[in-house]
Parts: structure tokens; C-alpha cells; sequence
């Protein structure tokens, strides 16, 4: 019971600010755009052939590493913002023991960055959606197809933000945590597939492939456990930063 | 009744002791003024007997208990630590709203605690919008949402006017009376004259001072000798602090009335006057606080009765 009042206190913080508002905000713009590039993009030779297929048209709106990227910045930013505003203070208070605090707030995190994801998937399918009858192209995804994304980008939701609220436990700072999340899902990847050709399979982008179903890279079960190894070991680190160090 | 007991605290943070071996209690049923300059230590001492810092030796408890291992924190201690410890674009009610989540207080505590600090108008307002002197009350609203019988307040009167400043000494005052236990640190020594009965003094991480106000107050010597500057050696000497008062008279604190007399008499110095003299509390604090090269003992403390103690100088 504590626990749980403990996640209900840290998704009213979340719910409190106009945080998650520009986080919305931002998801609109994004399915505006995807609307636009459907309704007046072309290929190089002036068709509309990256629409042409069900598989086109699915891979086009799978959005899960966009959303992955856009929970991470939310998670590093709750979380840093509670050590820059004090806020983690009666936090700690309430809580102790703070791994029962830090947990609750991993919690909350992962809820929020879920919804948000799942909120943004359906924008983009729904922007899509709008904007294929101006194509002459319909709207071709089976319900199975658009289920699978919407899991996918849900699933890429939480476990984002579960990584950026571990970067952001151990970072700290605002600006530093989202350079790091910046940093791990931009700048890493590609560095370690430059150094390690095999680790094109693991990257988020391609694990999100496999799991919305646009890539057979991997197998489906391989790709979710990289994915949850992804989100906890920061997480872990977060909740060791949180038990073991001072709150100054 | 919970009693504060810091025993043998030592706090470093790299290469600096900012905490220095201290030990001190805060009794129930008082209100215990915490003292020092900035960077004495009294913020880092209030978060590691709150567990929000470790420390590296010794031990903190409130009733007897880790901050940590109490039942139910909020409802046992509120604290005040930081006046901007608030996001500020959240209203002061959602604030107190997501603490009453966490402790699992009624929500109906919010309405009484925002009207006892006198909040009530501003409670939907964004705490960014708030005054230095408001962000206070909403501090003070929270630390009192579980009624708690211990109160842990880092410079509660920061920001306020004066009559909040009235109203935060009648509230601190009640809540002694009450028998709570109400451990506060302030830089405003006039209003921890009028507000403690005790006070704990720190200098640089170490208790330079701890005891009931007023016995404090009084364990000082007015004296008047032809030889000052052989005298204040002297008494130094025996650890003693020595400052020059009006009239050119000293004012020996540390030592006993008698023990100043036998020791300039023993050492051949005419005494003109011995008097008794009972010090501000701001005099007190620059003696306590500002002669830091004299230390003369380890301990740094002397005791004046078998419950109260007045501090020599570091």
C-alpha cells in the first residue's frame, strides 16, 4: 500500500506541471508532419511508391524508436528537474527507505512515457490515416498491423523513459541528463556499430524494427529482452545513485 | 516525547570535515535554537539526522530511532530545509496535494494546514508566483500536514515580515508547549533570543556551545583591571574568552567568577571590578563563533551545570 501511494504522489508530479502538455504538444506536430510527408512527399522519381504497399505504409508509421527517444527526454527530465527544483527532498522524506522511492518513481515514469508514446503512435496513424484518400493510395495496414505498432511504440514508451529517469537519477542535471540520453540512443549506436558490425542487431532502431514488425533482423523475443536490458541497467544505476548518495 | 540525539557525528565531504565529531541533544518540550556562521555545518547536520545524508561516523536518532526506521515519517517529523524546494509551475495545493499522496495524510489536512499558515488565497496560485516569505509558509504547511510532534526547521524565517515572523514564534512556541520537540536554525539571533530555550552553537563542523539560553547568557565576567592585555592572556591561557566590552572593561567568558579572581591574584593583577554580566545573544554568538585560533582543549566544551554546558572557544 505504501508503495503504491508512493507511485500515486509521483504521477500527480507528473501530472501537475505543463510538462507532459508540451510533450503533447510536440507529438501533434510530429503526426502533422508525418500527414504532410504523406499527402505531398514523393519518391526521387516523383511517385508515391513509399506508400504503396501495407508494408510501406507500416513502416512509415511506426514510430516506437521516436518514441523511445521522446520518453528518455521526459524520463531524464522528471527526474533530474526533482534534484534541480529540491523537489526529491520531501520525496526522500516521506520515503526513507529510497529505493521504494526511487522504484515508485521509475513507476510513474514508465505509466507516463507509455501513454505518451501510445498517445503519439495514435496520432501518426490517425495523421495518416487523414491524409492517404489525397494520395489516391488507401489506407492498406490490417488491424493486426496497427495492434503491433501501437504495442510496439507503447512498449518503446516505457522502457524510454525508464532509461531516461535512470539517466537522470544518476546525472542529475537537467542539461546533462538529456545530453546523455542524447548521447546513449543518438551517439552510441552508431559509434558501436562502426566499431562492431554485429551490433547493428541490438541498436534501438532496429530492435523497434523487429518489434513493429518491419524488420526480421532478430526474433521478436531477442529483441524485447535487448530492450528491457536497455531500460534497466540505467534504471539500475539510477536506483543504486539514489540509495547510495547524499542529497545536497 | 522525542528527544534528537546526535552522538559523535563526523560528516567530510572530500578533503573537508564539515561535520567534526559532534554530539549534542534536543529535549522535547523546548524550543532548541541551532546556531552557527555560514558553513558551520547546522544544514548538513539537520540532513544526516534526517537520512538525506550519511554520515561518516557516529549516529543520529530522533526518539531513539534512525530517521529511516520510523513508522511513519511524516506524521512523526516535519521538516523545513530548502525555501525553493518547490517546482514553480505547480500550484502550492497540488504541492501539498502529492505529500498527502505519498504519506497516505487526509486530504483534508491540506485545506487546515494552508489555512494555519495563512495560505488559503494563494493555495491555487503557481508556487513561481510566490514571495520568498509565502514559499516559507508552504514549507511550513508541509512540514505540519501530519501534526507532527517534531518539528526540523532550517532557517524557517527567511522571507518573512514581521508579523509572520510573530505568528512562526507563537506557532514554534505552541507546539513546545505541547510538549513537542522543536529544533530550529536561524540567523536571526535576535529572534532566537526571544524564541529558544536552549541553543545548540556550532563553529566550523564543532560544538562550541550548548545549554539553556539563559544560564548562558549569565556565565559571563565584567572586568576592570589596570593591566588588560597581561590579564587577557591569562585568562586565554586557561581557556577562557576574552573580549574587550565598554568602558575598557573585559568580558571573560568560560570561567568561573571566582576562578578569574584567584587566577589575576595568583598573578599579581589588580582587579578594579568583578561583576556578573549577562550578554546578548549576539554578543554571546560573535564570542562563541569569532576567536577560532584560541582553542585550547580537544573537547571544545565545558560544562557549566551537569545538564548545561558553555562552550569554550575552538
Amino acid at each position: 500500500m505504501t508503495w503504491l501511494r508512493l507511485v500515486r504522489g509521483e504521477l500527480r508530479k507528473l501530472t501537475t506541471t505543463k510538462m507532459p502538455w508540451g510533450f503533447l504538444a510536440v507529438l501533434v506536430v510530429l503526426a502533422g508532419i508525418d500527414a504532410a510527408v504523406v499527402a505531398f512527399g514523393t519518391d526521387m522519381d516523383g511517385s508515391k511508391t513509399f506508400i504503396a504497399t501495407a508494408a510501406d505504409q507500416q513502416s512509415l508509421m511506426a514510430f516506437a524508436f521516436n518514441a523511445m527517444l521522446g520518453a528518455a527526454l521526459f524520463g531524464a527530465i522528471a527526474v533530474a528537474r526533482e534534484y534541480g527544483h529540491g523537489t526529491v527532498v520531501p520525496t526522500f522524506l516521506t520515503a526513507p527507505r529510497r529505493q521504494r522511492a526511487g522504484l515508485a518513481q521509475l513507476t510513474a515514469v514508465l505509466i507516463a512515457g507509455a501513454v505518451l508514446a501510445l498517445a503519439g503512435q495514435a496520432l501518426v496513424i490517425a495523421a495518416v490515416a487523414v491524409a492517404l484518400p489525397s494520395t489516391g493510395y488507401g489506407f492498406m495496414v490490417s488491424a493486426g498491423g496497427i495492434a503491433q505498432i501501437l504495442a510496439a511504440s507503447t512498449l518503446a514508451g516505457a522502457a524510454g523513459a525508464v532509461l531516461g529517469a535512470g539517466l537522470g537519477a544518476v546525472i542529475r542535471n537537467l542539461g546533462g541528463a538529456v545530453a546523455t540520453v542524447m548521447l546513449v540512443l543518438f551517439v552510441l549506436p552508431p559509434l558501436a556499430v562502426q566499431l562492431v558490425s554485429a551490433a547493428a542487431s541490438w541498436i534501438p532502431p532496429t530492435l523497434f524494427a523487429v518489434i513493429s514488425g518491419v524488420s526480421p533482423e532478430i526474433s521478436l523475443w531477442a529483441a524485447l529482452m535487448a530492450v528491457a536490458a536497455w531500460a534497466l541497467v540505467p534504471a539500475a544505476a539510477g536506483l543504486v545513485s539514489v540509495q547510495r548518495r547524499d542529497v545536497t | 516525547m522525542y528527544t534528537l540525539e546526535i552522538e559523535n557525528v563526523t560528516k567530510r565531504y572530500g578533503h573537508d570535515v564539515v561535520v567534526d565529531d559532534l554530539t549534542f541533544t534536543v529535549g522535547p518540550g523546548r524550543v532548541t535554537g541551532f546556531l552557527g556562521p555560514n558553513g558551520a555545518g547546522k544544514s548538513t547536520t539537520m540532513k544526516i539526522l534526517l537520512d538525506l545524508a550519511k554520515a561518516d561516523r557516529g549516529r543520529a536518532t530522533i526518539g531513539g530511532s534512525r530517521y529511516r526506521e520510523l513508522k511513519d515519517p511524516t506524521r512523526s517529523v516535519g521538516v523545513v530545509l530548502e525555501p525553493n524546494a518547490f517546482h514553480p509551475g505547480r500550484s502550492g495545493r497540488n504541492h501539498l496535494r502529492i505529500l498527502t499522496d505519498g504519506a497516505g495524510i487526509p486530504a483534508g489536512r491540506i485545506d487546515q494546514a494552508l489555512e494555519t499558515v495563512g495560505l488559503t488565497k494563494a493555495a491555487d496560485r503557481h508556487v513561481g508566483t510566490y514571495s520568498l516569505g509565502m514559499r516559507q509558509r508552504l514549507g511550513l504547511a508541509a512540514a505540519l500536514l501530519g501534526d507532527p510532534p517534531v518539528l526540523v526547521l532550517d532557517e524557517p524565517g527567511n522571507g518573512l515580515d514581521p508579523q509572520g515572523i510573530r505568528w512562526l514564534r507563537d506557532l514554534l512556541r505552541q507546539r513546545a508547549a505541547d510538549g513537542g520537540t522543536v529544533f530550529v536554525s536561524s540567523h536571526l539571533l535576535a529572534e532566537v533570543e526571544h524564541l529558544a530555550d536552549e541553543v545548540v552553537v556550532l563553529s566550523h563542523g564543532r560544538l562550541v556551545a550548548t545549554g539553556a539560553l539563559s544560564t548562558l547568557q549569565q556565565a559571563g565576567t565584567s572586568v576592570g583591571t589596570p593591566e588588560p592585555e597581561r590579564l587577557t592572556h591569562l585568562l586565554q591561557g586557561a581557556g577562557a574568552t576574552v573580549r574587550t566590552g565598554s568602558e575598557g572593561r573585559l568580558v571573560v567568558r568560560g570561567l568561573e567568577i571566582a576562578e578569574i579572581g584567584d587566577r589575576a591574584c595568583a598573578a599579581g593583577i589588580a582587579l578594579h571590578a568583578l561583576i556578573p554580566e549577562t550578554g546578548s545573544l549576539e554578543e554571546l554568538f560573535l564570542d562563541w563563533t569569532s576567536n577560532d585560533d584560541t582553542h585550547v582543549d580537544g573537547a571544545g566544551t565545558a560544562d557549566v551545570t551537569t545538564t548545561e554546558r558553555q562552550a569554550v572557544p575552538l
